[in-house]
């Protein structure tokens, strides 16, 4: 138990240094090789990149958009039982979050074809993600008890969804004119782990019994599936390992997805972008397990009622109860496969470009007399806005972004951003993009205004990358 | 090469304003050992019922005896996290006889581990109601803990013969539990 609460709280501390699925510093920030994961139509200069194994891409994010981790272990001698009370289960709604995402990229690197208009990458990357949604009535539950209070509890307040994936993509992009480019990315999934509950329903309540005091009732179809779990659960320690990686080399769940995207050139200073994002699901069949309880029962205690009791003096009518309620609202196990969504983003930009023009250094068969398109010209400066959007279990959650970009000629570039979500209204973040020859180096780091109180952060996130790459002309 | 320096002066610049501005105000771990859950949890137990035609119909004095399976408190989960509680008993009775109730706590072995004696007085009376506390502010926890069964007595003291003015005269007892545990 003090392990379950002390990964609780180190969530909640994790999240000073998080990295969002929002990825808004790095969105529509050309210079690095790994905006083009975020948007395949990212226009890049590159001849050619490679990231660096393990180091090319590492993102780390987990968010508490109810409580930080100050506000229950805050050194203010307040008993912590109360503030669990005050911020948990009267502070925070059932829309609010922890949740987390990992994602490492194992290998990454591109190329730019023969036709220079258009640009190829692939690589392989692997994501954890988790959310849960706040448990509301079934906190209160555990902690209050449904004692002296005819309240529903609402069994629809568990919603979970994490997944352990491994992602094999390829993508390209085409500049088709002047003002347009296109991309997209085919993604192979292969899942290690799954585990999710989002369909529950029912509730939990007691009322004044028809004969006896109280009557209490479950109306429930609640249900947690999982995929892997099994597995993982049952290897032997020096096993793990290896499952992991058969899991994640096609060993485990399959599925597909798509990237897409596209850069659309208004007028020389002013793009819009846009790109969505896993259009894809998964099917879990490799190694599943569901547990469910489907039914509704009510109880009023054991009756014993003349003269019907007096008919059988062996009725055992204490277990003719539990079969009662358990026939009426049975456990049951199940090994069903089952299909799951990735949760899909969109993202989408405007900017406006202003400033020096920069010049630009792709190989792009592009002038007077050639047949290739002719990319726009880059400024020195741009301000823009971005929107974000993600799929989740209660809805679509979006963030807005406003921005400014400085180049710093070929050597490295800043972009610096304020975003408010559901997270943050203050979240002040910045990037910035190193080019030492043919070594790229970027750093990113958001939501600055927390680091005033880092354990009272709910939401910021940390970056860095390292790449090759070429702009050499053919 | 002038912009390169600016560039950096500038990277330099922001990261000693986050490094200057950073910090961690003080938090305690060790509180985590200090969070106690313990919900009250109520549900009703058990409820008898007797119509005054039975109880005429039954030659003898005695309406009924018998012991009934009650393993609900001696499941592990519970014995070993219930703190405190109490057993709530309502007893309603609209025939015209007066009865003696005793409802008997048994362990395992058919042993006694409590018992609870009602002196019901016949219609027109008023509801009887009862609650038995345990715990610390009552009786010893160890008769819930063990409780496997419970012994029903319900004896009549009035005859046979004698009828109610009510409407479909009965003798009711209900009964509900509240109980915290200690989940944490």
């Amino acid at each position: 138990m003090r392990a379950s609460w002390l990964l609780f709280l180190a969530t909640l501390m994790a999240s000073t240094f998080a990295f969002g699925q929002n990825k808004q510093l790095l969105y529509d920030f050309s210079e690095i090789p790994q905006s083009l994961l975020i948007n395949p139509a990212t226009d890049v200069d590159f001849n050619w990149y490679t990231g660096i194994p393990a180091l090319s891409g590492v993102s780390f994010y987990a968010g508490s958009s109810g409580v930080s981790a100050y506000d229950l272990l805050a050194n203010d001698g307040v008993d912590i039982n109360t503030k669990i009370r005050e911020k948990l289960l009267r502070g925070m709604r059932i829309n609010d979050e922890l949740s987390g995402t990992v994602q490492m990229d194992i290998l990454n690197f591109g190329w730019r074809g023969k036709n220079a208009d258009y640009f190829y990458s692939a690589g392989a990357y692997i994501e954890a993600d988790a959310i849960g949604y706040w448990f509301k009535d079934y906190a209160t539950l555990a902690f209050d008890g449904n004692a002296d209070t005819f309240r529903k509890f609402d069994l629809s307040h568990l919603k979970t969804r994490g997944s352990i994936v491994s992602v094999y993509h390829f993508g390209a992009n085409k500049r088709i004119s002047d003002e347009l480019m296109i991309g997209a990315r085919a993604k192979i999934y292969s899942g290690i782990l799954d585990i999710n509950s989002t369909k529950n329903e029912g509730f939990l309540q007691n009322t004044q019994g028809n004969n006896n005091l109280i009557r209490t009732t479950l109306e429930a179809e609640l249900e947690m599936r999982t995929s892997g779990l099994n597995e993982l659960r049952a290897a032997e320690s020096e096993d793990l390992a290896g499952l992991i990686t058969k899991r994640a080399l096609f060993g485990g769940d399959l599925g597909v997805g798509i990237d897409v995207g596209m850069t659309y050139h208004i007028n020389d200073q002013t793009v819009f972008t846009a790109s969505l994002l896993d259009i894809g699901l998964m099917y879990h069949s490799s190694d599943p397990k569901n547990w469910t309880i489907t039914g509704s029962a009510s109880s009023e205690g054991v009756e014993i009622i003349l003269p019907g009791a007096l008919i059988d003096p062996d009725q055992d009518f204490y277990q003719e109860l539990i079969d009662n309620i358990e026939n009426l609202a049975p456990f049951d196990e199940n090994l069903d496969s089952y299909l799951t969504f990735r949760p899909t983003k969109l993202n989408a930009s405007w900017r406006y470009n202003f400033g020096e023009q920069v010049e630009r250094t792709i190989d792009c068969n592009c002038g007077p007399y050639a047949s290739g398109n002719n990319p726009p010209p880059k400024y020195v400066n741009a301000i823009g806005a971005q929107l974000y959007a993600i799929n989740r279990p209660r809805g679509p959650q979006t963030a807005l972004t406003a921005f400014y970009y400085r180049r710093f000629g070929n050597v490295g570039a800043l972009k610096t951003t304020y975003t408010v979500d559901k997270f943050s209204r203050s979240n002040i973040g910045i990037g910035a993009n190193i080019h030492a020859g043919p070594v790229n180096l970027y750093f990113m780091a958001d939501n600055l205004l927390a680091l005033r109180n880092v354990v009272d952060s709910q939401y910021a996130s940390f970056q860095l990358g390292l790449n090759i790459i070429s702009w050499d002309k053919k | 090469m002038r912009r390169l320096s600016i560039f950096y002066s500038f990277l330099f610049a922001v990261a000693t304003v986050i490094s200057f501005s950073s910090c961690m105000e003080s938090i305690d771990t060790s509180q985590i050992d200090d969070i106690d859950i313990a919900p009250a949890v109520e549900a009703s137990l058990f409820y008898f019922e007797s119509s005054e035609e039975i109880v005429n119909n039954d030659t003898g004095n005695t309406v009924y005896q018998n012991d009934f399976n009650f393993e609900a408190f001696s499941t592990e989960f519970f014995s070993e996290r219930v703190i405190e509680g109490s057993i709530t008993y309502v007893i309603t009775n609209t025939t015209s006889k007066e009865f003696e109730y005793t409802i008997d706590f048994l362990d395992d072995a058919g042993m006694v581990l409590d018992s609870e004696f009602f002196s019901i007085q016949p219609a027109p009376s008023t509801v009887l109601r009862r609650e038995i506390a345990y715990g610390p502010a009552g009786r010893d926890l160890d008769i819930i803990r063990n409780l496997s069964s419970i012994r029903v007595s319900a004896i009549n003291l009035s005859g046979t013969t004698s009828t109610s003015s009510e409407t479909d005269p009965k003798i009711i007892l209900q009964s509900s539990g509240n109980f915290r545990v200690r989940l944490r």
